[in-house]
């Protein structure tokens, strides 16, 4: 049957050996009849006829057959193989259902991260030029604030010399309200845009058009973009709205565009941009009316890099900026205080996700870490297995198998193993990015836009491949190796074949354990800076303080005095509320991820060029400090005489206070913070020190100016609450209602939630890393538990013997978590060395607690030290119950 | 004069003379060229190096099978067998064969 056989050597050869057979046997009929040696030879020769060509056609068609017959042969194994993997997968359902589940957790856990990692830093924005966009910031390294977005001038200025881009855009916030068309009045992300920024960003409008140049300046009517988003939630996707007029800020305001849906620009945090976009207006000025102040750097400006442009020629590029300006204003760009003044550009990816890369590289190694354990748990289960199946194997060499053809039924059942292992892990990673969008703190770019797509499915596809083939490979060395006697020997327990994949096991146990700890400890640092972050006094008392955030549109509330009117009504309204015992109200809440700073003078001392006193400023109604916790320690609050007209005032902190006057009373100074040159404030009060942009930035001194002197046209009003605080919610909106039922309200959150919020990032990756190290310990502990199962059973005869001597339970209970033990301590000295290599990378992301920290070192060995000693327990109690005769006599 | 096989005509007919040669039993490809001389008294006269492209050719379509034998003086040489395809198709190219034998014969006897 097997003819095939045959055709294993080389077909040309066994052509010229088929054709030179027929030319012999015409060439001894010719000699039989008579002729001569030569003469017979020539006559074969001639009747053969041509000889290569028909040599070429044969070799080409049996070249064919043998690929044929190979594949055939190919796939009829393939078959076979995967027949009898299928058998015995369903024959060991334990083992199955044990494997496939830490598949497809490790599979799920690196798929659903690579998801993530996917459409964060992999997956292209919707709009065409995102790879060609670079932001243009002022840098001043070294001086605190270490960028700045562009002042108009600046911009104007920065467009008109730079030549390796073929386009520059600006954009700006704007707080905008939309009232009418059926809904309530909404506050909305705004942004005002260069009519130009549109085509910068490659990006053409769903219906309508985007803006022309000269939009926005001509005295025509206003105009308008609206985003997709805006336009299905608040006008019904009717396209009819275009060329109609919305009402914006209390003005009409043309539609002339409606954007594709997804395009939100900025849609990832830009500079102080914070908010997706639902509107965009023309700006309305360009460089021929442009606002000449260039303290006022507002536009985050964004160019469009030339298609052969290179690095050098931005530098370039930016260095004849930065020699223009130093040359034309000396005094902003060439003065001592701005000596390190310089402009930059960042590519737009760096800008939005530069900051969450190292995060999510890390995530990725976590549950790579994961998906190692795994693998080595299932292998460890493979050699397991194995070990039962050594007699089969052992029979099959016999009968004639080849090793590498054992090698490969054994991958290939790995290989299923894990096709099946990675469906369920897709499975499992569509669940868990659900949930990591649900967990996540809101401010990783483009994270809700995760999914597991035709990429993450190749990923997981490529993910399972490998593990299978790492997994399958330890075993199905080891299994090929065993040689033939040695298998058949196997009978014999404890023979030397047994004692080498019991110490191949526990190095793959010691390695899982070294590598869960070093998740562990990753996991535990994570822990204790989180604790540490929470642990930090802010200087306010965040539990019962309720906020709210009320901006009023300037449309309206054109004077200071309507607005500080607007907001001492709104106070005395909010008093009135049942449950809320102190009010008050500022700008900026501190840890809102808002800020205000600047200079100031203080009376009698010279202005510094190099260094004028520096403070965190912000505008305080009367009430605040009490409302919010503050304490004033000397001096009083702002009351409601200090108002417009009135003496000017400002309550300073502690740091400021002793700052600069640290033996003197604060009390009286003046200083010129927000006054007139030449003007000065006088400290009424002094309080303590806040936290206000984060719990782990102690900040500069501080400077609270009087709100009703210092109107800001908006305000989070603070109220301290007898009952729990967001019940309070609806009261709080009520007040506003009463007042202005045109004016939205946001941001209605306790200050417990404020302050969790600006530690939600931290708070995220200590759940990330510390779910993932849960996992590791699991899946290392279930490896632990299998190899001291596997060790009771290959030391069954020992034990039986030393139970038969009157060996105590207790003792064989030792002999078990002892090995256990061992394993884990070489686990714990490899995944130390391992945390400590890596703890640079950790090192960043902690607070007050270092990458080596001793003590998170040592809690975590003792828990896996523990942890290891219950795995080996069950298997050592079962060891005690060996009943000593049955093992004797079965040995 | 020994003629090369040539044309589609010629081709399709070898492969007949070759298949209804292996119905008499297996042979090796000079046995095949020896047994269509004889029969035919040489009047084919065609070059014998021509029947092995058909062997194989047949052998990949799964006409004819092969395996190697010893020749007569000793020599390993492929010997040939008619597979159960083989001969259905024999059956059909012998009749396709006839009804054109027919054909022509009854156009040459109406002068």
């Amino acid at each position: 049957m097997p003819s095939f056989k045959f055709w294993r050597s080389r077909p040309e050869l066994e052509v010229d050996e088929e054709l030179a057979s027929h030319i012999e046997l015409l060439t001894r009929r010719y000699l039989e009849q008579g002729m001569s040696e030569l003469e017979a030879r020539a006559r074969a020769h001639e009747r053969f006829g041509e000889r290569d060509g028909v040599r070429a056609q044969c070799t080409t068609i049996s070249q064919r057959m043998e690929a044929r017959v190979r594949r055939a042969e190919y796939l009829e194994e393939l078959a076979q193989d995967l027949k009898f993997a299928l058998r015995t997968l369903r024959k060991s359902r334990l083992f199955t259902v044990v494997a496939l589940s830490t598949i497809a957790i490790g599979v799920g856990a690196n798929t659903a991260i690579f998801s993530v990692i996917d459409a964060v830093l992999l997956e292209a924005p919707p709009y065409a030029n995102a790879s060609r966009l670079m932001v243009l910031f002022n840098s001043y390294e070294q001086e605190g604030l270490s960028k700045t977005p562009l002042s108009a001038p600046e911009f104007f200025d920065v467009r008109a010399t730079m030549h390796s881009f073929d386009a520059i855009a600006a954009m700006r916030p704007r707080p905008a309200t939309v009232v009418g068309n059926g809904g309530p009045p909404e506050g909305l992300s705004a942004y005002v845009v260069t009519p130009n920024f549109f085509q910068v960003l490659g990006a053409n409008a769903a219906y309508g058009r985007t803006f022309r140049d000269g939009d926005g300046i001509a005295n025509g009517a206003s105009l308008v973009v609206l985003s997709h988003a805006l336009w299905t939630r608040r006008y019904g996707a009717d396209t009819s709205l275009i060329g109609k007029a919305i009402t914006i800020n209390a003005a009409p305001y043309t539609v002339i565009g409606v954007m594709p849906p997804g395009l939100r620009f900025p849609d990832d945090a830009l500079g102080y941009a914070k908010s997706p976009a639902d509107i965009w207006i023309p700006s309305t000025y360009d460089a021929q009316n442009t606002p000449p102040n260039r303290g006022n750097q507002n536009l985050i400006a964004m160019g469009r890099r030339k298609p052969g442009a290179t690095d050098a020629n931005i530098r370039t590029d930016l260095g004849l900026v930065s020699a223009r300006f130093k040359r034309e204003l000396p005094d902003r760009y060439a003065s001592l205080r701005a000596k390190n003044w310089h402009p930059i550009a960042v590519t737009l990816q760096d800008e939005t996700v530069g900051a969450v890369k190292p995060v999510l590289l890390l995530f990725g190694g976590a549950v790579a870490f994961v998906l190692l354990i795994a693998c080595m748990n299932v292998a460890n289960l493979l050699i397991d297995r194995g070990s039962l199946r050594t007699r089969e194997f052992a029979v099959r060499l016999a009968l004639g198998a080849g090793r590498a053809r054992l090698l490969r039924q054994l991958l290939t059942e790995s290989l299923v193993l894990t096709t099946f292992g990675g469906v369920l892990g897709v499975a499992v990673a569509k669940i868990l990015v659900v949930v990591l969008t649900r967990l996540q703190p809101g401010d990783i770019p483009r994270l809700s836009s995760a999914t597991v797509n035709g990429s993450v499915l190749l990923f997981a596809l490529g993910v399972s491949i490998i593990t299978g083939l790492l997994i399958g490979l330890l075993p199905a060395l080891q299994q090929s190796r065993t040689g033939l006697a040695g298998a058949m020997n196997e009978s014999s327990r404890g023979a030397s074949d047994g004692k080498s994949r019991r110490h191949t096991r526990a190095i793959l146990v010691g390695v899982e354990v070294a590598l869960a700890l070093v998740l562990l400890n990753g996991a535990g640092l994570l822990g204790r800076s989180f604790a540490a972050l929470q642990n930090i006094e802010p200087g306010f008392s965040a539990p019962s303080a309720m906020t709210m955030y009320t901006s009023l549109p300037r449309t309206r509330y054109d004077s200071a005095y309507k607005i500080a009117n607007f907001y001492e009504q709104l106070q005395n309204n909010l008093a009135t509320i049942p449950g809320a015992t102190k009010v008050g109200g500022i700008y900026p809440l501190p840890m809102s991820g808002e800020g205000w700073s600047g200079s100031f003078d203080i009376e009698g001392v010279p202005e510094n060029p190099m260094e004028g006193p520096h403070a965190e400023f912000a505008a305080a109604m009367p009430g605040y400090f009490g409302a919010i916790g503050i304490p004033i320690v000397q001096g009083r609050d702002f009351t409601a005489e200090d108002k417009i007209g009135r003496e000017l005032v400002v309550i300073v902190d502690e740091e400021l206070a002793r700052k600069y006057w640290l033996n003197e009373n604060a009390i009286g100074k003046r200083v010129n913070a927000a006054a007139a040159p030449g003007v000065f404030e006088t400290v009424v009060g002094v309080v303590k020190h806040v936290r206000t942009e984060k719990p782990e930035a102690f900040g500069g001194p501080q400077i609270y100016l009087p709100y009703m002197q210092h109107p800001q046209g908006m305000i989070y009003s603070v109220v301290r609450t007898s009952v729990s605080p967001n019940t309070l919610a609806r009261a709080l909106r009520g007040a506003v209602e009463l007042l202005d039922k045109d004016l939205p309200v946001s941001k209605l959150q306790s200050m417990t939630e404020v302050q969790l919020k600006i530690v939600a990032r931290q708070r995220f990756n200590m759940l990330m890393i510390g779910m993932l190290a849960v996992v590791a310990l699991v899946l290392a502990s279930v490896g632990l538990y299998g190899v001291m199962s596997y060790l009771v059973t290959q030391r069954a005869r020992e034990i039986g013997i030393r139970m038969a001597l009157g060996g105590q339970a207790s003792d064989v209970r030792w002999l078990v978590v002892r090995e256990s033990l061992w394993i884990s301590l070489g686990g714990l000295a490899g995944g130390t060395i391992a945390t400590l290599a890596l703890s640079g990378v950790l090192g960043k992301m902690l607070y007050e607690v270092k990458a080596t920290d001793p003590a998170t070192y040592a809690s975590i060995a003792v828990l896996l030290l523990s942890v290891a000693s219950v795995a080996a327990y069950g298997p050592a109690r079962r060891a005690t119950r060996v009943a000593p005769l049955e093992v004797l006599r079965d040995g | 004069m020994v003629i090369p096989i040539r044309g589609d005509l010629l081709q399709g007919t070898l492969d007949l003379l070759v298949l209804k040669t292996l119905n008499w039993g297996p042979r090796h490809g000079y046995g095949i060229a020896r047994w269509l001389e004889d029969t035919t008294g040489d009047a084919l006269h065609i070059a014998e190096g021509s029947l092995y492209p058909a062997l194989y050719r047949m052998q990949q379509r799964g006409w004819i099978d092969a395996e190697w034998g010893v020749s007569e003086i000793g020599k390993r040489i492929k010997v040939y067998t008619l597979t159960d395809e083989g001969r259905a198709q024999l059956k059909n190219e012998f009749a396709q064969w006839s009804s054109f034998v027919n054909a022509v014969s009854r156009v040459m006897a109406t002068s």
